[in-house]
């Protein structure tokens, strides 16, 4: 039994846990490549127009496995923490592709919910059922599934640049390098490291979520705000590159929120969409580099105790 | 003792020539017809004969084409268009706290404070209000885009139109053309649209304090510094030099970056007299297939552009990431 895993959305956060899980089951795994061009144009030849670069990516590949395997595991990320939701395209991301691509072969997309190990053992046990029936088996392939995940580990932390920025946004969007067209490498080429908000402990995320009027419905906005703030309100960066699909719902909000807390810190926001043409990006953080690299040095000549005044936010 | 800037543009190539004291002694505006290669040579075909190689003490790119430009010519510092027009306001006057800058196809606001920028954006992935979409409203009524800001002036009532998309726009123009108002109230109103779309989107938020210069190619248009003024309720400055802001910006940065290497790279001016081609080939090295533009300079090869991997631009980038550390 073949199982056609796509590399897209979430797949770089939770790869350990879906591909061990499925291993253990005794299944064959075939995982799409890195995005590349000819999955970008797949994917947005057969995506409904309306949706943001990473979901149109994701049916790319799906498109590329298609025809490799026997089943396609599309992850219906319902929930990953008690009381807070992911992306509303998350959850019917099946139906989307689904009714998308012609010719799929039996899906796997059974919601997935990480708040509690039972809700984890519901998943696994549906979406098991077409591979084994063997309830003892799945059981273990789950404890280490959930094993395999406790030990990963990801996230950027450079050390040793000049200028330091937090790279912030929605995960697939910094790991996909072709999507975000290798921004830490263009980064890092200009004398600007990055930290990413896996390396940034919870328990200095929390205060400044906490201060929020409400908790924020959404995972990805919880984490993205309380890593920014917390950075910023440390001074632990220069400033914050913000990647962002372009017409991203949660983003709007995120980037909002963020701006409100962090004022006059230097911040840009690069919106990503289907352009392969570099040129843009490229200005975009020569220009925020400079800025920063000539702050700084102004910073050190006048005022040692002076507030960065200094905030950038460019929507490419 | 001449120190040469070069703004490869996507609707303009524009190349100053300052002297020692940063006054401008050459300049030339030449439209990029797409092709950025023929754009630099042509403008050099101008100079070829009047200057001598060693007149030229420095050299400086920027603009879109700015890595295409700097491997040409032989820059010593290429850089982007902020700091560009942000050094080239700075050196005119140093009370500048604004810039606003519309080009063919970007429009940016530069926030400067104590002499540095402070912040900065820049239209989002769609182009519309920019130079290019004012060139085709132009061409589309009939009217040189040189008489087309001359033209709004005449406007009694300006009509309002939509701003928000260029194709928005044009749809609303085209109605109200067909309604039968006057030309130039709806040239104006375009203007005042366009002005409206870019204090909303890129200068949304942003503390637009006086001095402000308005600069780039749009700043021709004696409509659009009028809307600006409007719209913001003081005096706009556009700068003698508008158009060659970025170039003078970029002259200037090149001086800065020869007077700490101690020699400049200029290539001189017989390139207009080179014959350049450029082969685009699809690399195979792996599953991103980059669309690859390879320069040749009289059959040898002197740069690669359009790779993600570095693959082949590397092998030329040495000399021009040395030239952009300044």
């Amino acid at each position: 039994m073949k199982i056609g895993i796509p590399r897209g959305l979430l797949y770089d956060q939770f790869y350990p846990f879906f591909t061990r899980f499925f291993t253990e089951l005794g299944a064959e795994l075939v995982i799409s490549p890195q995005t590349n061009k000819s999955i970008l144009d797949m994917g947005a030849q057969y995506c409904v127009d309306e949706a943001c670069l990473p979901v149109k990516v994701f049916h790319g590949h799906v498109c590329y496995l298609k025809d490799k395997c026997d089943l396609l595991f599309i992850p219906r990320i319902m929930q990953l923490y008690k009381d807070e939701y992911i992306c509303p395209k998350f959850c019917g991301l099946p139906e989307m592709v689904i009714n998308s691509i012609p010719g799929l072969p039996e899906v796997i997309s059974h919601p997935f919910s990480a708040t509690s190990m039972a809700r984890l053992r519901q998943w696994a046990m549906s979406s098991a059922s077409r591979i084994t029936s063997n309830r003892r088996r799945v059981s273990a392939a789950l404890d280490a599934a959930a094993n395999e995940q406790s030990h990963f580990k990801t996230g950027y932390d450079d050390q040793g640049y000049p200028i330091k920025v937090a790279l912030a946004g929605h995960p697939y969007n910094i790991y996909d390098t072709f999507i975000n067209m290798n921004i830490k490498k263009k980064l890092n080429q200009l004398g600007v490291g990055v930290i990413t908000e896996e390396c940034v402990d919870e328990d200095d995320m929390e205060p400044e979520v906490q201060s929020l009027f409400k908790k924020p419905f959404w995972t990805f906005a919880r984490k993205t705000y309380g890593f920014i703030a917390a950075l910023a309100a440390n001074q632990q960066v220069q400033g914050i590159v913000y990647i962002s699909s372009f017409a991203c719902g949660i983003d709007s909000v995120i980037i909002e929120l963020v701006g409100d807390r962090t004022g006059e810190f230097p911040m840009l926001v690069l919106k990503i969409d289907e352009h392969t043409g570099e040129a843009g990006v490229d200005t975009r953080i020569e220009a925020f580099a400079d800025m920063l690299e000539r702050s700084v040095k102004l910073e050190s000549n006048h005022s040692p105790h002076g507030q960065c005044v200094y905030r950038c936010k460019s929507p490419v | 003792m001449l120190y040469l800037g070069i703004d490869v543009g996507s609707v303009s190539t524009n190349l100053v020539l300052l002297d020692h004291r940063l006054n401008v002694v050459e300049k030339h505006y030449i439209r990029t017809r797409g092709n950025p290669i023929k754009a630099v040579q042509e403008s050099f075909r101008l100079l070829e004969g009047r200057y001598g190689d060693e007149d030229v003490a420095a050299c400086g790119t920027t603009g879109s084409g700015r890595q295409i430009a700097s491997v040409l010519v032989g820059a010593d510092v290429v850089k982007n268009e902020i700091t560009a027009h942000a050094v080239a306001a700075l050196e005119l006057d140093r009370d500048v706290k604004t810039i606003i800058e519309i080009g063919g196809q970007d429009s940016k606001i530069i926030l400067l404070r104590n002499g540095v920028v402070s912040d900065f954006a820049m239209n989002t992935v769609c182009a519309a209000g920019t130079g290019s979409f004012l060139d085709r409203q132009a061409e589309r009524l009939g009217i040189p885009i040189e008489e087309f800001g001359d033209c709004a002036l005449k406007a009694d009532i300006p009509v309002r139109i939509a701003g928000r998309c260029a194709v928005f726009a044009e749809s609303d123009m085209i109605h109200k053309q067909q309604m039968g108002y006057n030309q130039s109230d709806i040239i104006m109103g375009l203007c005042e649209a366009l002005v409206r779309n870019y204090l909303n989107n890129v200068g949304k938020g942003k503390d637009i304090r006086p001095k402000v210069f308005f600069q780039g190619g749009v700043a021709a248009n004696k409509s659009m510094k009028i809307a600006f003024e409007r719209a913001l309720g003081f005096e706009v400055t556009v700068p003698e030099h508008h158009k060659m802001m970025g170039s003078i910006g970029a002259a200037i940065l090149a001086r800065d970056a020869v007077r700490k290497n101690g020699h400049t790279r200029f290539k001189g001016f017989s390139l207009a007299e080179k014959r350049f081609e450029s082969k685009g080939f699809e690399c195979e090295g792996c599953s991103n297939h980059c669309e690859v533009a390879k320069i040749h300079e009289n059959g040898m090869e002197i740069g690669c552009f359009g790779d993600r991997c570095g693959k082949w631009s590397n092998r030329t980038m040495v000399s021009h990431s040395m030239a952009g550390s300044l």
